[in-house]
């Protein structure tokens, strides 16, 4: 009912009358498993056999979000099950494992599926409660391995960059609840992670969007000092520039680049600051600095339209602070929005509206 | 940005690549139900009545509001309410938000919280209910369901649901409201939840939440409609992150935002038409999320809503925030 990238074939009504008698028996068996497993959970059988045959399930469709809540109703029935002599239970630690396999083998096959990634997150905060904090540090420390692992297969999907930021906050969580001394803080080698991420692939934009948001805690926790503060701002922006001259017309670079930029302005929010005391001199330097680098590789890109977008982005900042002293004319920005009419006329309209508000 | 050249131009008269195939679209979602003997209809079953809602959304901006019979959807709609008022997927599925919101959609669609009423005394109250009781009163983001999954998805259908109801007063706007601007990026756009990238359909959910809670002025209008722009790439498709394939179901949670943001003129209309049309089934009707590929209901109606907002010639008008027609949301609203 919702597909993606799935190639149009010539119809059903032109299967062959075997690929349907096929299908009518591939629906049939379908059918009685869900009416197998619906009516034993209407039953209220919460057993191991029943848990199996969700499990076989939901292996044939993992959408269906019902069947993953019983299954939640099922297994905190059987996590709280005392043992018989009829029906020996499995150790809750042995349910819990057998339900992280399932997930795992689940989301290889379907990366995007939020009910999956759900039950996976609460059948470890239900570990944690069953196994204690230790046991649950273990297995969250495994989760960044999942993570790893689902990355390489697809380094964007952002259901994955959302677990792990989960993940991470459970393992602060705990490592500070275990150890008041230390602070159990991960941000250091998060930050590391999406430098060998971007090292990977500099276009994986959601990389440098999680590398944007670890910055201020990286400098808060580690009580930077001004030269701190200015040494990482340095080191992004060469970054950050590199990355422009091996591929300008990336457009998750030019927005990384406007995010350190806009980190420079007098009306940057305090909790978003790199550095928190330039004066507007410093802030000048800065913008003058960047514009120049840019021009620079204008010389062998004139057809790129990010470097003309940056440096009316660039021009505006400066306008902002500055002293008297012009690097450039308003003929200049006259002559970058011109060639933004000409490379992107796909986006006119807005090209017209920024001269109208830049005066130009 | 309109391709219409003056009153009493028909579709007919469209030149073969920008025509637009109503009757097969008509007929492909009728279709929809009569489809038992493929193993893909009983697979989807969690998704039936969002898939009613998509089928009858797209027949009434198509002009075609009777092609599915009045009494055959609300009786399933109804078959789908629990005693708590929330709505599941299809009789027998738990209830959830995505589903409620989507019974609630066709109910104010069809002009149906009498009949309603007559079905669940108080039944109106009782949806506001199951929906308000879903708001985390500490972050004042919502859940789905009682497991507690959290995303701005969810909190922009209970605010959609709960004013077509006129039961907004049942929640805490404020704190919703702050939530949605925690969710906020230096790019101007929106994620899932606090420190989430930013992504089109996450927009379009925090910037829908927005315009109905009234609050649209909390918007970085510059720099998010720049962003929202950057979408759309050289075969006239929008994408819904930088870097990522152009998809039909894009076209819509990119260009209603920018509709509500008053910036539609910032992307190529006419290009992007054309590609939306390129992504029809001319034989059996529907649309897919990419030309050639398999079409299916969920991208028929974005597909439509997107050409309704591109005033595509002879389809009835749609609400930006809701993908409602614009006259429904209007009876509902009082505006
Ligand atoms: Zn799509």
């Amino acid at each position: 009912m919702a597909s993606h990238g799935i190639t149009r074939g010539p119809g059903t009504a032109a299967r062959s009358e075997e690929a349907r008698q096929k299908e009518l028996q591939q629906i049939t068996a379908y059918k009685d498993l869900m009416d197998l497993v619906n009516t034993k959970l209407a039953e209220r059988q919460y057993t191991i056999e029943v848990l199996g045959l969700a499990t076989k399930l939901l292996n044939e469709n993992p959408e269906y979000y019902t069947i993953w809540n019983h299954r939640r109703r099922v297994l905190l029935a059987l996590f709280s099950a005392t043992p018989s002599e009829e029906a020996p239970a499995q150790s809750s630690e042995e349910l819990v494992q057998g339900d992280l396999l399932l997930t795992f083998a689940l989301l290889r096959k379907f990366p995007k599926c939020y009910w999956i990634w759900n039950h996976r997150n609460w059948v470890l905060r239900e570990a944690e409660s069953i196994l204690g904090a230790d046991a649950a540090h273990q297995l969250w420390l495994g989760e960044l391995q999942l993570v790893n692992k689902m990355h390489q297969a697809d380094s964007r999907n952002f259901h994955a960059w959302s677990y792990r930021r989960f993940v991470v906050a459970q393992l602060e969580r705990l490592a500070t609840s275990a150890h008041a001394t230390t602070s159990g803080s991960l941000v250091e080698s998060e930050f590391n992670y999406t430098t060998k991420m971007i090292k990977t692939n500099l276009s994986n934009f959601s990389a440098w969007h999680n590398r944007g948001k670890l910055i201020p805690r990286l400098l808060g926790e580690g009580n930077a000092d001004s030269k701190t503060r200015r040494a990482l701002l340095d080191a992004e922006l060469a970054l950050i520039c590199e990355a422009i001259n091996t591929d300008p017309f990336d457009q998750s670079i030019w927005f990384y680049h406007q995010y350190l930029i806009s980190t420079l302005s007098p009306s940057c929010p305090p909790e978003d600051l790199i550095v928190s005391d330039l004066n507007n001199g410093e802030r000048q330097k800065y913008y003058e600095h960047e514009m120049e680098y840019i021009k620079e590789i204008l010389d062998d890109e004139a057809d790129c339209k990010w470097i003309y977008e940056a440096l009316l982005y660039l021009a505006e900042a400066y306008l902002e602070v500055e002293g008297g002293t012009k690097a450039f004319t308003t003929k200049d920005m006259q002559s970058w929005l011109d060639e933004l009419k000409r490379l992107d006329p796909l986006r006119k309209g807005r090209w017209e509206d920024l001269g109208r508000r830049l005066d130009l | 940005m309109s391709l219409v050249s003056g009153p009493g131009r028909g579709m007919t008269a469209m030149p073969a690549e920008m025509q637009l195939y109503v009757d097969r679209h008509v007929r492909y979602i009728q279709s929809l139900d009569t489809r038992k003997d493929e193993l893909e209809y009983w697979l989807t079953e969690h998704l039936r009545l969002n898939g009613l809602y998509w089928g009858l959304t797209a027949l009434h901006l198509l002009g075609h509001p009777d092609a599915l019979a009045r009494e055959g959807v609300l009786a399933f709609v109804f078959s789908c309410l629990h005693e708590d008022g929330g709505f599941g997927a299809a009789p027998g599925h738990d209830a959830h938000m995505l589903y409620t919101v989507s019974g609630v959609q066709i109910l104010a669609t069809l002009d149906a919280f009498d009949e309603l009423e007559e079905r669940m005394k108080g039944g109106r109250q009782k949806i506001g209910q199951y929906i308000a009781n879903l708001q985390d009163p500490d972050t004042g983001t919502f859940a789905g369901d009682e497991w507690g999954e959290q995303d701005t998805r969810f909190l922009y259908g209970a605010l959609n649901a709960l004013s077509l109801m006129g039961l907004l007063h049942l929640v805490d706007i404020e704190k919703a409201v702050q939530h949605i601007q925690s969710c906020a990026n230096f790019d101007g756009a929106y994620g899932t939840s606090p420190g989430a990238e930013s992504h089109s359909g996450q927009v379009f959910t925090c910037v829908a939440a927005l315009t109905i809670a009234g609050r649209l002025d909390l918007v970085n209008q510059e720099k998010l409609g720049a962003w929202l722009s950057e979408r759309q790439l050289k075969n006239g498709g929008l994408n819904g992150r930088p870097e990522k394939k152009e998809d039909v179901c894009y076209s819509w949670w990119v260009m209603s935002s920018m509709a509500m943001l008053n910036k539609l003129h910032w992307i190529d209309g006419e290009k992007l038409t054309k590609f939306i049309l390129q992504c029809q089934d001319p034989e059996l009707g529907g649309l897919a999320d990419r030309p050639g590929d398999m079409v299916d209901v969920f991208h028929t109606v974005f597909g439509i809503a997107g050409l309704s907002l591109l005033k595509y010639p002879g389809l009835v008008e749609v609400d930006p925030v809701y993908c409602m027609p614009r006259a429904v949301t209007r009876r509902c609203l009082g505006k």
